[in-house]
């Protein structure tokens, strides 16, 4: 590694970003420039080339579009709507009921369609104004919100988990998809607590009423959509689908359960197909130029170079996961959380693997880490998005934001720090062995 | 320039949604054949990887000339409109370089080595010069769109 290739790869990335280049582009751009002085010309461009193609010929990857795509359909088809009732049953009487319900909405919603950015703006439109209506600042709601969509990163099925699967050399997705679990919820239930704590200092009281009769009425009129998850981690974890078949057989569910509801039309269809095909392209290029980035960085024996760096700072576990830890800390907060897991995975894993740390444990941290750096400016893309939904400024949202950061951050020390909350369900499912 | 535009940009949509659509079919099919039938079908595995490509690097291009990939406008939203246009051409400029670099040039060679090489894919038996001949062509629809959106 010579420092003046890092240099050159780290300078020409923050300057592309701060003049506007699309993130994707930048990555791309940075690494050609990287490359360029170390292989000849044609041959480094047409490896950069290759490298955004051949990153993409992965069938795991499949599952990304396809969750994508049955989480649109979900939000136009009424199957989101629902979701949000059953949970409005449940916990919409307690104070500050309707940030509760946000909560467990996106974790619900996360859970299905696997997209931050999505379950941000679904819920962003559906809760944010009856949050309103009941004298609740917006900002609040939409700290709240940021935050809460988040989680569902972390709980399965998660387009994110995936990308890690395949940035760490075939750790199992359904391993992780059970490890993400607990984490989860565990997370979820530290927001809702702090949401509850601001509810009743701040004094906003719920209209919500429920009742056991009630609570079973809507959860009847949601069953269809939440056998979904059991027919998707079902089928993965009893190995009987892989990933991307049961991302298929959730784009199949899904739209025949929004026929049923007669929420879309026929033709709506192709307008959700493209707006799926959309995202999922920025998705798409956001990995094929961040593997292409991955693949310089490893060329250039950067990773070594880090770890001999690391190990050698110190032997402790703890003081090198609180380094790692406050390092990714720190890189969520400039990049995009994609690129991230892609480039950073293949650095710290084997690093995290010689000290004694399970990778599905690795991958569970490394998401929730990022998933805090979503919520920060400058590069937060759920913060911009749920920003943008309700209508506030990041100034005003960051002061509600921060205690429900803390929850998160709190959350982050208690998964490095106690293996087993990762990797409980994946032991009992014989997914793991340890 | 416009007119012409507006029908590459209809054409495209058509091609992702259809690309999508079969990539959801070919995948539906695959379960259908290895839980239905005595004989898994092969080629869905491949058919579903190289449709991926293309709709990934062919959206990417589409997004591009949309203006929708991610990017922090921090600097763009403190600047006045004359400082702020000339940036937003610069950036438009270093994308039309590196697409013509990297993903016209670059892009064109990998499809030419591969022709040369007479690289086929296992089951399909399909050229791998055309898998690959969508970076050159994005490339070229990126360029195409920069100069329609910010280089007038």
């Amino acid at each position: 590694m010579e420092i003046l290739t890092v240099l050159i790869l780290i300078i020409s990335f923050f300057v592309l970003t701060f003049i506007g280049t699309p993130i994707a582009w930048g990555i791309a751009i940075s690494s050609t420039l990287t490359i360029i002085f170390s292989i000849p010309f044609l041959p480094s461009l047409t490896t950069i080339a290759q490298q955004m193609a051949t990153s993409l010929d992965s069938f795991s990857l499949i599952a990304i579009p396809f969750f994508i795509l049955s989480g649109k359909i979900m939000t136009y088809g009424g199957i989101a709507k629902r979701l949000i009732d059953f949970a409005k049953s449940i916990i919409g009487a307690l104070p500050g009921g309707l940030a509760l319900i946000n909560i467990v909405s996106s974790m619900l919603m996360g859970a299905i369609a696997g997209s931050a950015m999505a379950s941000a703006s679904a819920m962003g439109s559906i809760i944010g104004p009856e949050m309103e209506k009941e004298g609740y600042p917006k900002e609040y709601g939409a700290a709240v919100n940021i935050t809460s969509a988040t989680i569902g990163l972390v709980i399965p099925p998660s387009n994110i988990l995936i990308v890690y699967s395949l940035a760490s050399g075939g750790v199992s997705v359904a391993a992780l998809f059970l490890a993400g679990y607990i984490p989860g919820i565990l997370t979820g239930i530290f927001l809702m607590i702090v949401s509850i704590f601001i509810a009743k200092t701040k004094g906003y009281k719920s209209t919500v009423k429920t009742s056991l009769l009630l609570i079973f009425r809507k959860f009847v009129i949601a069953f269809p959509s939440l056998f979904l998850l059991f027919i998707i981690i079902g089928g993965i974890v009893s190995g009987f689908f892989t990933a991307t078949e049961a991302s298929g057989i959730a784009v199949l569910y899904t739209f025949l359960l929004a026929f049923i509801y007669k929420e879309i039309k026929f033709n709506d269809f192709s307008k959700i197909l493209l707006e799926a095909s959309i995202t999922s392209s920025i998705v798409m290029l956001l990995i094929a130029t961040s593997m292409s980035m991955s693949w310089v960085i490893s060329f250039e024996n950067i990773p070594q170079e880090l770890s001999n760096f690391l190990v050698n700072l110190s032997d402790n576990k703890l003081v090198i996961l609180i380094i790692i830890n406050l390092f990714i800390l720190f890189v969520g907060i400039f990049m995009d959380i994609t690129p991230a897991v892609l480039i950073f995975t293949p650095i710290f894993l084997p690093i995290v693997e010689s000290i004694g740390i399970n990778p599905i444990q690795f991958g569970i941290m490394l998401v929730l880490n990022l998933c805090i750096g979503l919520c920060t400016p400058p590069v937060g893309s759920v913060l911009f998005v749920g920003v943008g939904v309700a209508g506030t400024t990041i100034e005003k949202v960051f002061k509600p934001l921060f205690p429900l950061l803390i929850s998160m951050i709190f959350s982050l020390f208690l998964i490095t720090f106690f293996p087993k909350i990762t990797l409980w369900l994946p032991e009992i499912f014989n997914l793991y062995n340890p | 320039m416009k007119k012409l535009r507006i029908k590459i940009d209809l054409f495209i949509e058509k091609v992702l949604v259809l690309i999508l659509s079969a990539m959801v079919l070919n995948v539906l099919y695959q379960i259908f054949t290895r839980y239905f039938t005595s004989n898994p079908s092969s080629f869905t595995d491949e058919l579903s990887r190289f449709l991926m490509i293309w709709l990934g690097v062919l959206g990417a291009a589409y997004v591009s000339g949309k203006k929708k990939h991610v990017s922090i406008n921090l600097l763009q939203s403190k600047l006045g409109n004359k400082l702020r246009k000339n940036i937003e051409k610069l950036v438009s400029i270093i994308l039309i370089i590196f697409s013509f670099n990297v993903l016209v040039l670059g892009g064109f060679n990998l499809v030419y080595i591969t022709f040369v090489l007479d690289q086929y894919s296992p089951s399909l038996n399909l050229s791998m010069s055309i898998v690959y001949s969508v970076i050159p062509l994005s490339g070229i629809l990126i360029i195409f769109y920069e100069m329609c959106n910010n280089l007038k």
